[in-house]
C-alpha cells in the first residue's frame, strides 16, 4: 500500500494531479492509514499507467473515463473500444489538416514579406492580417 | 444521390441499424448511389467532410449525421435532400 506521495512518486506525476485523478474518479484509494492518510495499491499504479498511455495517444481524462466504463461494461466488446480510438484518429487528423492550412497560412505570409528592412508601419505580414482574407497559400 | 456512411468495421452499432437505412433509401430516392465506407480505408475524404464520430452520414458529399439516425429522420433528410435537388 501507498500514500499519496509514494504513490506519485512510483508513477511519476505530481500529487496534486493525482488529487485531479481522484476528484474525476479515475483513481479510488484503497483504504485509509489510522491517522485518515489515504492509501493505494498496486491497482491504482496500472490505472496510473493506463490513464499516462492513453493521455499519450491523445485520449482527454473524460474520453479515459469513458474507456474505463468501456472496460468494465459486460456487454462490451473490442469494436467498441476500436470505434473509440477511430473517432480519435479522426480528430487528431482533424486537428493536424488544420494545422497545415494555419502552416501555409503562415508560408504566404512569411513570403510576403520581401524586405525585412522595411518600416514596421509598412510590414505586409501586419497589413495581410488586417484585412479580410488572407493571401492564397502557395503550394 | 449519394449516400455514404462512414463506419468502423466491427462497430455493432453500426451493423445494428444500417440495414433500416438503406431500404428507407431504396424506397425513398428514385437514383439512389449508397457507399459503405470503412473510415480507415478513406480516413482522409472522412476528415475532408468533417466526419469525427462514428457511424456517419454524407448525402451528396455534406456530413448531415454525426451519428445514426431513426429510419424516420433519415426519410425526412433524403425527402428535404431530393427537394432541394427540384
Amino acid at each position: 500500500m501507498f500514500t499519496i506521495g509514494k504513490l506519485a512518486a512510483q508513477a511519476g506525476i505530481s500529487t496534486d494531479a493525482l488529487r485531479y485523478y481522484e476528484r474525476e474518479g479515475l483513481i479510488v484509494p484503497s483504504g485509509k492509514t489510522g491517522s485518515g492518510y489515504r492509501l493505494y495499491d498496486e491497482g491504482s499504479i496500472r490505472r496510473i499507467r493506463f490513464i499516462k498511455q492513453a493521455q499519450h495517444c491523445g485520449f482527454t481524462l473524460t474520453e479515459i473515463v469513458e474507456l474505463l466504463v468501456v472496460r468494465r461494461r459486460d456487454a462490451a466488446c473490442c469494436g467498441d473500444v476500436r470505434s473509440l480510438a477511430l473517432e480519435k484518429k479522426l480528430q487528431l487528423e482533424s486537428k493536424i489538416r488544420s494545422m497545415k492550412t494555419m502552416s501555409k497560412a503562415l508560408d504566404a505570409l512569411i513570403e510576403s514579406c520581401a524586405n525585412e528592412s522595411n518600416p514596421v508601419d509598412q510590414c505586409p505580414i501586419l497589413s495581410a492580417l488586417e484585412q479580410a482574407s488572407l493571401p492564397e497559400p502557395v503550394h | 444521390m449519394k449516400v455514404e456512411i462512414f463506419y468502423s468495421a466491427g462497430c455493432t452499432q453500426c451493423a445494428g441499424g444500417l440495414e433500416n437505412l438503406k431500404t428507407a433509401a431504396r424506397q425513398a430516392v428514385d437514383n439512389l448511389e449508397w457507399r459503405e465506407i470503412n473510415v480507415l480505408e478513406e480516413i482522409d475524404y472522412a476528415v475532408e467532410l468533417g466526419v469525427l464520430t462514428l457511424p456517419a452520414i454524407a448525402l451528396d458529399g455534406e456530413l448531415v449525421f454525426a451519428s445514426l439516425p431513426s429510419v424516420r429522420q433519415f426519410r425526412d433528410r433524403l425527402i428535404r435532400q431530393m427537394a432541394k435537388q427540384g
